[in-house]
């Protein structure tokens, strides 16, 4: 009966199960009618000869054993995965073994089964497998068919962390958006972790090389096993809480096993993490270690070392940077310079092409005005004038010339035509001489007796002249100009002109005797 | 510009002014007289900033409870000069 036991080792699993069939003492006449049933569809028809019921051919064997195997219930086994091959193409079915200490397993994971399963496979991962161990026909091998399969312990652990990280991500702790900037050069910084462990020393270390002008401050905090998690959180408040604030906060551990760096899956501390007023910057364990606190840390180095390294540039960098800018500076200057000569020179070249410009105008217009002939040749108007007036002269001596000559030939032509002179004022010049010695005659007559009168008239006249009279001792007194008639007209001082026939006497009046 | 002492700045301070002098002089939009000035105050800084930056040592500090349960900062140990990391 123990042949047909065909892992020969595997009592372990067993052992959570219920017992097996065979190991009840399964009734003699139920194995061969399995293996009659089985040895039908077999095909082995040749060895049907033999009649004793006790011998089977191996179709037969192999058919017993897989159909007993497979009144087994389903059995969950738990186990280490090792020798993990697949999922293989396009089908991803995967083969691998499980194991313990003693015993190992070949085991079947159908595509189908593994695509559904939200859990992935490794070596070396420890979990609980549940499936039907099933016979290979052809080789009489048996496997483990395994149709469900979960996590246990670390890998339990595992799901855990990732059922918080996965609360967490909803709740929105890891958002890029809330991860708060962490100055590139951070110049006080507190680091949170063991003080008596290598890794504060690490830190020291590190940030001595790299850049001393960091001031570091140490919070120490248990780091793993029982209240680690409460110290740390305590730790990080009384980092944020140090007067003047740094500038972040370094949580830093180093390596270990997953179990020790639970601590940093705690979810009371990432939250802790996640609230702190100063950024936290997260150096846990090793390159492949991703805590929680990792996850919603302002930054997530994969090593303490690492963690320091990124708080601030070093101090090579800064030199660089320094004599980067001493350049800068210099240049900076004499850029400046340069501009305010470039600036001059141009406004100077400018104004004298300005000035040249408005020059060379000037000269333009000034050599316009010159070239104008009345200053290139100031006598040409003169000249002109006088041409003209000489051709005046010439038209007006020609003009006058025909002018007399045509006067003188109408001349010519009206004294032909004028009759001889005597001729026509002879006979009115007899009867003027007649009527002339008539009027001689005629007038001596008439004046002879008018002068006799006129004569006699003027004796008389004469004889009566007041200058005459005055010539006879008579003078004659005139007040201002008029012939003063009477006395009276004339008062004491009045002035006076006497006329006689000789002359004038002026005189004033020295008394009025009126009669 | 009402400017602190050089002595008074920290690093960072200083470095940072210094950029801020070197993009006001690189903008060119001082005036020659203040560009001088500021020219001069940067070469102070660099020169400030180069001296720390050679002399600097690094400072430890340990945050430590008193008895009555306040922290206080107490100077710690720089790290040594051996330059080997133990992780």
């Amino acid at each position: 009966m123990t042949g047909w036991n065909l892992t020969g080792k595997s009592t372990r699993p067993r052992a959570a199960t219920e017992p097996l069939p065979w190991e009840q003492g399964a009734t003699p006449g139920s194995i061969p009618a399995a293996a009659a049933a089985t040895g039908a569809d077999g095909g082995g028809a040749a060895e049907q000869a033999e009649q004793d019921p006790n011998i089977l051919t191996v179709t037969q064997a192999v058919g017993l054993a897989g159909a007993t195997l497979a009144e087994l219930p389903p059995i969950t086994v738990l186990g280490e995965v090792s020798g993990f091959r697949g999922p293989y193409g396009a089908r991803g079915h995967c083969y691998f073994q499980i194991k313990d200490e003693s015993s190992s397993l070949e085991c079947i994971i159908w595509g189908g089964v593994y695509k559904a399963s939200p859990y992935e496979l490794r070596n070396g991962l420890k979990m609980r497998f549940t499936g039907k161990f099933e016979v290979y026909a052809r080789t009489g091998k048996m496997s483990f068919q395994i149709s469900r399969f979960e996590p246990v312990g670390e890998g339990l652990l595992r799901q855990q962390v990732a059922a918080l990280a996965e609360k967490l991500r909803r709740e929105g702790l890891m958002d890029e958006s809330r991860k708060r900037p962490i100055p590139a050069f951070c110049t006080r910084v507190a680091v949170v972790t063991s003080l008596s462990g290598a890794v504060i020393d690490d830190v020291k270390r590190t940030l001595r090389r790299r850049n001393p002008l960091v001031e570091l401050i140490c919070v120490g905090s248990k780091v793993q096993g029982e209240g680690a998690e409460a110290e740390l959180i305590e730790a990080l408040a009384r980092a944020a809480a140090i007067e003047p604030a740094p500038d972040c906060i370094l949580l830093v551990r180093g390596g270990g096993s997953f179990e020790d760096l639970m601590t940093f899956n705690d979810e009371a501390l990432a939250r802790a993490v996640a609230a702190s007023p100063v950024p936290v910057i997260t150096g846990i364990g090793h390159e492949p270690d991703t805590s929680i606190c990792d996850m919603v840390s302002d930054r997530r180095c994969s090593t303490p070392t690492a963690a320091a390294e990124s708080v601030a540039p070093a101090a090579t960098e800064l030199a660089e940077l320094l004599a980067t800018r001493e350049r800068r500076l210099a240049a900076a200057l004499s850029a400046m310079v340069a501009d305010g000569k470039a600036g001059l020179s141009r406004a100077l070249e400018r104004a004298s092409r300005a000035m040249g410009e408005r020059l060379s105008r000037e000269e333009l217009s000034l050599r316009a005005l010159a070239a104008r002939p009345c200053l290139t040749r100031p006598d040409e108007t003169v000249l002109r004038r006088a041409a003209e007036l000489e051709q005046s002269a010439d038209r007006l001596e020609a003009a006058m010339a025909r002018g007399m000559e045509r006067q003188a030939a109408s001349l010519d032509a009206l004294a032909a035509r004028l009759p001889a002179p005597g001729s026509l004022i002879a006979e009115p010049r007899h009867a003027l001489e007649l009527a002339l010695a008539r009027l001689a005659r005629e007038g001596r007559e008439l004046t002879a007796a008018r002068g006799a009168d006129l004569a006699r008239q003027a004796a008389s006249l004469d004889a009566l002249s007041p200058l005459k009279v005055l010539g006879r001792g008579y003078a004659i007194a005139y007040r201002e100009g008029t012939v003063a008639t009477s006395a009276t007209t004339f008062a004491a001082g009045d002035e006076l002109t006497v006329r006689f026939a000789d002359g004038e006497v002026a005189a004033a009046v020295e008394r009025v005797d009126a009669k | 510009m009402a400017e602190k002492k050089i002595e008074e700045l920290t690093y960072k301070e200083a470095s940072q002014e210094l950029e801020r002098i070197i993009r006001a002089l690189e903008s060119g939009e001082m005036e020659l007289e203040q560009s001088l000035e500021s020219y001069t105050r940067g070469v102070a800084l660099v020169k400030s900033l180069r001296e720390r930056l050679d002399s600097a040592e690094q400072q430890v500090k340990i945050l430590e409870k008193d008895m009555d349960g306040t922290d206080t900062l107490v100077a710690g140990e720089a790290a040594s000069t051996d330059d080997t990391l133990s992780i």
